[in-house]
């Protein structure tokens, strides 16, 4: 693991993890992605832009550690090292969580660019969490948006919604509007794969995904059971063991930081005969 | 000094038409809910900015009083949209003297067909003064006398609407007129204008349209390279080509050009329409799905032909 400080400058990438839809896993992936940015050695801070619907911090194992968050940053009341919570596991990881009783209101366009400018000085990556949707809250977490990162389940509303959510990239955000900056660079993370739905045609493939969609795919995310287990006890996945969900997570943040990697779809392993004879006693 | 006249361009009512079947019917830009065919007047207002907006006001009433389409059995009439060419008459003299219908006389002489049956709107805009009920009636029944065809005033917001009524004239929202300079010959300029097509404006889109994306050629072509995903429409006054797959809706011919076709590579459209006649995801016959199709209007039916 090579969790060592680097003394570089900070690159300063805002990454959004995005969809439109809900309960495709943004949140999970978000948690997973800059847990596995972390673990790459990049300093790295997930921010939850969910106003009034917390869930980040309980995925990350830290929400008994809230004192003050995004919001009261953006108000003034408390300082942005005050609300950021380091991840006790890696240390090139923080948590800027947000508030659960105050709404999207309160997100201001300014406020925003402030808070991302000041991490901007010194994490790496910045991992905007979006929430669900396209209105204020999802908007202002793509707006500043130097690459998206669209999370998309292998079926057809979620597909057209992530279409949607890449229209809105290439024209509601910071650099869509400036006149010659690069275009946000968007890729597709599919998640909830299951290779088995998938080969009797119940669920739509990669390629299909892929054809509609027409942006880059960054990684494939099988099913698994890991996944519910990690959320459950406040851990990113790739942080709980071994398992083929962490694993193309980390080979999803290996392509991410730019580094070419071959595609593989990692299955969950099969229980072999022993345990599906025994295997469900224990 | 009289001086003349621009196309103007006003749609008098655009509306839908009561289908008699549910496999075609018309598709009208401003209609608000055909056909279980949910399109908000308001967004293709936005979307195709036409300059009439109170022809969609209009529509937009007489949908919401349209007859329960379940109890339509046939269709006794249809209303669609109409786009109407008007000459616009300005008056840049005070008054209506000798001088005035001398130099009429002379732009007439030089170029009667151009009037001949054309509908003409009286432009006050420089001329306050004849909104005063006399000097109209005396004017309008001089330029009728030429065999011109008056049938509205605008740019009069003082005129008494009822007292032009009694001269069988309407008022009329201005237009968006594209201002021809005054100093010059005019006669060249009425030529122009009324000889040239409004010019084309034709679209090149070279990234896919997503879904919930509008595209608008409102004067020409729209061609998209890439991709059209369902719930992105794309809308143009000339036709409409996609160099990928067509999985959104296409409206072609949105002014009412009936001449007007879409190509795609893929048809997997959830509407077509051309010049309001339009057809839906399920009406699409299954030899063109997912094919190379040029798709037309035929005896005012959309035909669907397989290219290569």
């Amino acid at each position: 693991m090579t969790t060592e400080l680097k003394d570089k400058p900070p690159l300063g990438r805002v990454i959004v993890v995005t969809s439109g839809k809900g309960g495709v896993g943004k949140t999970t992936s978000s948690a997973a992605i800059s847990a596995a940015l972390a673990k790459q050695g990049f300093r790295t801070v997930v921010v939850d832009f969910d106003v009034g619907l917390r869930n980040l911090d309980m995925i990350m194992g830290c929400e008994r550690r809230v004192v003050f968050d995004f919001i009261n940053v953006i108000q003034g009341d408390a300082k942005l090292k005050q609300a950021l919570i380091k991840d006790k596991r890696l240390e090139t990881l923080s948590i800027l969580p947000t508030s659960q009783t105050r709404d999207k209101d309160a997100l201001t366009k300014e406020g925003v660019e402030q808070i991302l400018n000041e991490l901007k000085t010194e994490f790496d990556y910045i991992v905007c969490d979006s929430p669900a949707g396209i209105e204020r809250g999802a908007q202002l977490a793509m707006y500043y948006a130097d690459e998206a990162v669209v999370v998309t389940n292998p079926e057809v509303s979620s597909v057209r919604d992530s279409d949607r959510v890449l229209g809105l990239l290439n024209s509601q955000t910071k650099r869509a509007e400036t006149a010659d900056a690069e275009p946000i660079k968007a890729q597709v993370l599919i998640t909830r794969y299951d290779q088995s739905r998938v080969d009797i045609g119940e669920m739509m493939t990669v390629e299909d995904v892929l054809e509609i969609l027409a942006v880059p795919l960054l990684g494939v995310i099988p099913e698994s059971k890991a996944i519910l287990r990690a959320s459950n006890v406040g851990t990113p996945v790739v942080l709980d063991g071994p398992s083929a969900a962490a694993q193309a997570y980390e080979d999803a943040v290996t392509r991410l930081t730019g580094t070419e990697l071959e595609m593989r779809i990692v299955e969950e392993r099969r229980p072999g005969l022993f345990r599906r004879m025994f295997g469900r006693a224990t | 000094m009289s001086d003349f006249c621009r196309t103007y361009r006003w749609s008098a009512f655009t509306s839908w038409q009561v289908p008699a079947e549910h496999t075609s019917g018309v598709f009208c830009a401003a209609a608000c809910s055909c056909n279980g065919l949910p399109i908000r007047a308001g967004r293709l207002k936005a979307a195709i900015r036409l300059e009439q907006e109170q022809s969609f006001e209009l529509s937009d009433r007489y949908a919401r009083t349209r007859p329960d389409p379940r109890s339509a059995k046939v269709a006794a009439f249809q209303v669609r949209g109409r786009f109407l060419t008007a000459l616009a008459l300005r008056i840049d003299s005070a008054s209506a003297d000798a001088e005035f219908y001398a130099q009429l006389d002379e732009q007439l002489g030089k170029g009667r067909q151009l009037f001949m049956g054309a509908p003409i709107v009286l432009d006050l805009a420089n001329a306050p003064d004849f909104a005063d009920h006399s000097r109209m009636r005396d004017l309008v029944e001089k330029l009728r006398a030429r065999d011109l065809q008056v049938f509205g005033v605008q740019n009069a917001p003082a005129i008494d609407a009822r007292q032009l009524q009694t001269l069988g004239l309407i008022t009329l929202a201005p237009g968006r007129e594209a201002p021809v300079p005054r100093d010059t010959n005019p006669a060249p300029a009425v030529a122009q204008t009324v000889t040239q097509a409004p010019l084309a404006e034709n679209k090149v889109i070279r990234t896919p349209v997503r879904s919930g994306q509008i595209v608008v050629a409102e004067h020409g072509d729209l061609t998209i390279v890439g991709s059209v995903a369902s719930g992105a429409e794309l809308v143009a006054a000339g036709n409409i080509h996609v160099y990928g797959n067509l999985r959104g809706r296409a409206i072609a011919g949105c002014h009412g050009n009936e001449n007007t076709h879409i190509f795609c590579q893929s048809l997997n459209a959830e509407l077509v329409a051309i010049a309001g006649v339009y057809q839906t995801s399920e009406t699409i016959e299954d030899t063109a799905r997912e094919r190379n199709t040029h798709i037309y209007l035929k005896d005012e039916k959309i035909c669907m032909e397989v290219i290569a």
